[in-house]
């Protein structure tokens, strides 16, 4: 084992989403606050777009090739198509890696929710239709387990090193990060790919307005990826972009009981990772104009400010935490008052989970 | 023993242990269970199987929730979830843990699974389908996100300052969430962890592995020549994981020792188990916990039982060994595969392994496949000194996770 990394670093990172493909895309979005234009050849944006925040223009095959993308439902392309452009450096072109894969040491880990809904109950609702309820697509089979994505994505690249799937809804990115940072100080990986994804689909959409008649967000979409390594980086990667000083959990009984538990969670995070609440550069709520940002008010006040994601990208529930992230990243390099100081990530899910963490971001030479 | 990490990480013990399953809930019951080579197949009632020709599995029969569930509504949470409820509440029992001493520790909650509450999601679907369902929609519907299989246990306890986990890794889950306790607690990030699996059988999962060819007919029998596949259980388990100091200090009851675990990705298939990356997996273990192949005692291997899983495994496993293979057992001849619970149902055997000196058999053998040349304790446990077993969970997606469990000594 090597000599574990005591602060994990963000070197990297990549993402799809409603804003388009890859970090350009992402970092002009983010500051402009300017969607683009759907590509109205692009099937399921012209299906979905109107009713919810979609990928403007995802062409699987042509990303990803026709060779193995048949069977690949739309979380797991997104989260193969995300790895992918964080891995060659090129979103827009993202061909398997061979048995000789650069990446190969590699650990992955995914936020999801439930996986892929759609592929689940249509692959149930299969079992019904025809004569026999066995008369389904074996090729379908591994899309209803909730792990398909991290496991294709690790064949895609041959990503070899540990391989999870964290499932916490909007909270997951913030799982996936603090599993990552794990697997780094106990040196059970060198290099973690973090990430969380959420494809939108008429399954997620009917299953909120079971469980939230009353919300009214945007679905959103998308999948983000960040590259964790200890601090000393790789031989061109400069000394990164942020490190991660902590990840804290809790767990409200009632939704009512969230803000409380969440500003005591801010407030133990903060005490452990020894900074000051006027030491919080920007909060990163996962979902805006409510609960989060009550509850890290009353924690530190008002002198720090707030960026929001979901009203570009709607409600990208697992993708949400992940999302938040990198727009930190984003503006802190476009902020001088960011300069040695933290960001705050927070989130808090429908099951009654919540989380923090914070970064600092690094200044970039 | 060296743990990986130049001998500064606290030792990690287990103090407490929570079968649910098919073949008794509760320690004493499942360790007789194990004890006496209980099958756990029968016709599944849970859900609707006309139109399959067989439909064995391993539900855990009778099971009532309202046994457990103090603070959590069992109609509020899914089976899978009642199972991780009813398995912590067990734990904790048997490890003389009060929600009070969970609370004034750092306590993290890991639970894996497969299939979470897709049990819920098949029947929204049968709903839609013009079935009747007892449930309505809108009550299965918020039982679905998977989160709520760990943060559902801090609720239990009332753990508001609990980390919470689900780790969706699979048919190896449980082994997972173990390892992350272990990581935890040797960080010092944690004192306590809860940690195991939990799931559900449902149509979706059956239905699947029925047109994969892989479901036996009747009984599940791993590494016999005449093996016909797997039969899908359920069931939950947890384990209370403890840093040593912890444990000493309050003169908890030490069932077992968690020597390392490893964990890889075979990045090979999307379903079938590669032997190579197994092994390495196997190696990883054995180097997390410090032990050499030579002091392995027993192995309890994934065995589902399918053609190509026990040769894979079997052959992963002499890749490590060599000619002085451990006898190696399968604990889904009597279990089935319970998914995401069964590594950790497995770990919780083999801890009682260990503590009560005897090996579980693999049942249902008649003639060991020579492919797979195993001693696997056919039909009938056996005492044994056990001082270091091995437990495997190969998972879909390629997802690997050995854990080394060790006999406690001071």
């Amino acid at each position: 084992m090597s000599s574990p990394a005591r602060t994990p670093v963000i070197r990297s990172w990549s993402a799809i989403s409603t804003l388009g493909i890859g970090p350009d895309a992402h970092r002009s979005g983010l500051l402009t606050r300017a969607l683009p234009e759907a590509d109205p050849t692009d099937a399921f944006a012209t299906e979905h777009g109107g009713r919810a925040a979609v990928i403007p223009s995802f062409p699987v095959r042509t990303l990803l090739g026709k060779k193995g993308t048949r069977s690949l439902d739309r979380v797991t392309a997104l989260a193969v198509a995300t790895v992918g452009g964080l891995v060659t450096g090129d979103p827009a072109n993202v061909a398997p890696f061979e048995a000789d894969s650069p990446v190969a040491d590699r650990g992955l880990v995914l936020g999801t929710t439930t996986g892929s809904a759609q592929s689940m109950m249509d692959f149930t609702r299969s079992t019904f239709d025809g004569e026999k309820p066995f008369f389904v697509d074996p090729a379908k089979f591994p899309n209803t387990v909730m792990n398909c994505a991290a496991g294709r994505a690790a064949i895609w690249f041959q990503l070899r090193g540990p391989n999870a799937t964290v499932g916490g809804g909007r909270v997951a990115g913030l799982h996936a990060l603090n599993y990552s940072r794990r697997l780094l100080l106990t040196g059970r990986a060198e290099t973690v790919l973090c990430g969380a994804a959420e494809e939108h689909s008429t399954a997620r959409a009917d299953l909120r307005a079971l469980t939230d008649p009353d919300d009214t967000t945007r679905l959103g979409e998308g999948c983000a990826v960040v590259e964790i390594g200890g601090p000393e980086g790789g031989p061109e990667s400069g000394p990164g972009l942020a490190e991660i000083l902590g990840v804290r959990f809790g767990v409200a009984r009632r939704p009512a009981d969230a803000h409380e538990v969440l500003a005591d969670c801010v407030r133990r995070t903060l005490h452990d990772t020894r900074v000051a609440p006027g030491d919080v550069w920007a909060h990163l709520p996962s979902r805006s104009g409510g609960t989060e940002s009550e509850a890290v008010t009353s924690v530190l006040g008002t002198d720090f400010r707030t960026h929001t994601c979901d009203d570009l990208l709607g409600d990208t529930s697992a993708a949400a935490a992940m999302f938040a992230v990198v727009a930190a990243l984003v503006h802190a390099a476009e902020d001088d008052a960011a300069a040695g100081r933290i960001a705050l990530i927070t989130a808090i899910d429908p099951t009654g989970a919540v989380g923090c963490a914070l970064l600092r971001p690094l200044p970039t030479s | 023993m060296s743990d990986g990490h130049g001998g500064t990480a606290r030792r990690v013990v287990v103090t407490g242990l929570g079968p649910v399953s098919s073949i008794g809930t509760g320690v004493t019951d499942f360790l007789d269970g194990l004890r006496a080579g209980r099958s756990g197949a029968r016709p599944m009632e849970l859900f609707d199987t006309k139109g399959f020709e067989y439909s064995n599995g391993c539900e855990v029969a009778d099971f009532d929730p309202t046994r457990w569930q103090r603070e959590v509504a069992v109609g509020d949470v899914g089976r899978a979830t009642q199972f991780a409820l009813a398995a912590a509440r067990l734990a904790t029992a048997d490890a003389g843990l009060s929600s009070a001493d969970l609370a004034g520790a750092r306590t993290l909650i890991a639970v894996g699974t497969t299939d979470g509450e897709a049990h819920e999601l098949d029947r929204i679907v049968e709903h839609e389908v013009g079935r009747p369902v007892a449930d309505s929609p809108e009550t299965m519907a918020r039982r679905v996100p998977v989160g709520t299989l760990s943060a559902a246990v801090a609720q239990e306890f009332g753990l508001s300052q609990a980390e919470t986990i689900t780790i969706a890794t699979a048919c190896a889950a449980g082994n997972y969430a173990i390892g992350y306790g272990l990581d935890a607690i040797r960080l010092g990030e944690a004192d306590i962890a809860l940690c195991g699996g939990a799931d559900a059988v449902c149509r979706k999962t059956f239905a699947g592995f029925y047109r994969l060819g892989t479901i036996a007919p009747e009984v599940c029998q791993p590494f016999d020549v005449d093996r016909k596949g797997i039969l899908t259980g359920e069931g939950g388990g947890i384990l209370v994981l403890e840093a040593l100091d912890s444990a000493l200090a309050r003169g908890a009851r030490i069932h077992a020792e968690v020597l390392g675990y490893g964990l890889n990705c075979d990045a090979h298939h999307p379903v079938a188990p590669f032997q190579d990356r197994i092994a390495d997996c196997v190696r990883l273990a054995l180097s997390d916990a410090g032990v050499k192949p030579g002091e392995v005692d027993l192995i309890s291997a994934h065995g589902t039982g399918t053609a190509a899983n026990d040769v894979t495994e079997s052959s992963a496993i002499r890749d490590v060994y060599g000619k002085e293979m451990p006898r190696t057992v399968s604990m889904k001849s009597m279990l089935g595969h319970s998914m995401g619970a069964a590594s950790a149902l497995g770990a919780i055997g083999c801890a009682l392994a260990i503590e009560h000196g005897f090996i579980p058999p693999t049942i249902n053998h008649k003639h060991t496949d020579p492919e797979c040349a195993v001693d696997c304790v056919p039909n009938h446990s056996v005492t044994a000194d056990l001082r270091v077993v091995q437990n495997n969970g190969l998972a879909f997606g390629g997802n690997n996770s050995v854990v080394i469990l060790g006999r406690y000594e001071s």
